[in-house]
């Protein structure tokens, strides 16, 4: 994290949105707020001074700010965002899909030291990689060398074994599609799962509809996903969603190189692109 | 559908056919009255590509044992580019059934052209004669709740 604590990484916040609130170009600032709850934060819109004053920075900042800037598509102002590193990667891949435009984020980065969130652990990039103000010295990132194992124990089960176990956890879902609110990757404007037209997704909260469901949004996250693990965290009948984004990246690594979603390149996306040398084992 | 093993159980097998090349080929083989397996049912789509991963999970939903994805080889494909990206979607998709139970042999893709008459009626035959040999699929098959008396324990 640098030289700074965490009080002096929140005064620094408070600075920045205040700064930027008085250039008159930002209208608001996204960030966090305490609750009654000491372990608890709430995300936070800031538009005046004495709201700045109320944004904090602890451990318990764990709600990506990244998704809030979907939520008006076509500001007349831009939208202070303060963002970490998963939250940039997000808001590069938004970008990347042409559901955002660069000039109407205000962008207040700051130097990430992890969360009280289990998928912080695996964290590689706690520096921002797009920014317009950074706060904290950049950190050096460490490699997770673990990324894939969970997947790696759970391929080797056999097929009714795997079948069984997906199964009985989606027989617990229960169709809130807080996974899907919560990802950055679902940023379409339309979800599929909202067509009320029959074929598209049976409304019934039973097995097989809950397969469709599940199956289909780990397939149209696929190359979107930034493992940031919203998903699982808000999901409030605690499936292990992670453990089926994960898998199609892992596939995506083995099958077309080393990927990871929300980097600053002008690399396409994996199902958006080909190449002539991909694999073929469909002779 | 009945999901009962018996003697007389025929698998069926739903077939995504490329306009161009697999439904044509499927149309030689016919012409050139070359036998293959009744199982198959053949579906006629624009461009392998065309065919949503959707499609696969509703088609094991409602009762098939196997799906095929055919479409030209690459570099052939009427819209130049198409079947490039039926290949990484379905060889992401085959992974992605296999880690959720369901044998790789179950959802195959193949290339076929329209002058491959002969190698549409081998895989048929098979294909066919694979998943035969595993058996009616029971995952993903509607009513579940139906059969098996009660949801949730």
């Amino acid at each position: 994290m640098g030289n700074l604590t965490k009080e002096q990484i929140q005064d620094r916040i408070r600075e920045e949105a205040k700064k930027a609130l008085a250039t008159g170009e930002v209208s608001c600032v996204v960030g966090w707020t305490k609750t009654r709850f000491p372990d608890k934060t709430k995300p936070f819109f800031a538009y005046t001074d004495a709201e700045c004053d109320l944004l904090v920075w602890n451990e318990y900042c764990i709600n990506s700010t990244a998704k809030y800037a979907l939520d008006d598509r076509y500001p007349e102002q831009k939208i202070g965002l303060i963002t970490r590193g998963c939250d940039s990667r997000a808001l590069n891949r938004m970008l990347k899909d042409n559901q955002l435009k660069r000039e109407n984020l205000y962008i207040i980065g700051v130097v990430c030291d992890g969360k009280e969130n289990p998928v912080c652990d695996g964290c590689q990039h706690k520096n921002p990689l797009t920014y317009d103000v950074l706060i904290g010295e950049p950190v050096e990132e460490t490699i997770n060398e673990k990324r894939f194992t969970e997947v790696e124990a759970f391929e080797k089960l056999s097929a009714d074994e795997k079948y069984e176990y997906w199964a009985k956890q989606y027989d617990k879902c229960i169709h809130c599609y807080a996974c899907r609110n919560a990802c950055p990757a679902c940023n379409c404007v339309e979800c599929y799962a909202d067509q009320y037209r029959v074929g598209w997704q049976g409304k019934a909260a039973d097995r097989e509809q809950n397969q469709v469901y599940g199956l289909t949004r780990v397939f149209h996250v696929g190359d979107r996903c930034i493992e940031c693990g919203e998903c699982e965290r808000v999901c409030p009948m605690h499936l292990p969603i992670m453990r089926q984004t994960k898998k199609m990246l892992k596939d995506i690594n083995d099958l077309f190189g080393n990927y990871e979603c929300g980097l600053p390149d002008d690399s396409k996306p994996v199902l958006g692109e080909y190449k002539l040398e991909d694999p073929d084992e469909f002779m | 559908m009945s999901v009962k093993k018996d003697s007389s159980w025929e698998p069926v097998i739903l077939a995504f056919c490329c306009n161009w090349c697999t439904y044509t080929g499927a149309d030689t083989a016919g012409l050139n009255r070359m036998k293959y397996p009744e199982n198959v049912r053949v579906i006629r789509v624009p461009c392998s590509s065309r065919v949503n991963p959707q499609f696969i999970l509703r088609a094991f939903q409602k009762g098939a044992d196997g799906v095929l994805v055919c479409g030209c080889h690459p570099g052939d494909c009427h819209y130049a580019t198409g079947n490039y990206y039926t290949r990484r979607r379905f060889m992401l998709m085959q992974r992605l059934l296999e880690y959720n139970g369901i044998d790789p042999k179950r959802f195959q893709a193949k290339w076929i052209s329209g002058s491959e008459a002969a190698k549409f009626r081998d895989t048929v035959i098979k294909v066919s004669a694979e998943i035969k040999a595993l058996g009616p699929n029971t995952k993903f098959a509607e009513g579940y709740y139906a059969q098996n008396e009660g949801g949730n324990e």
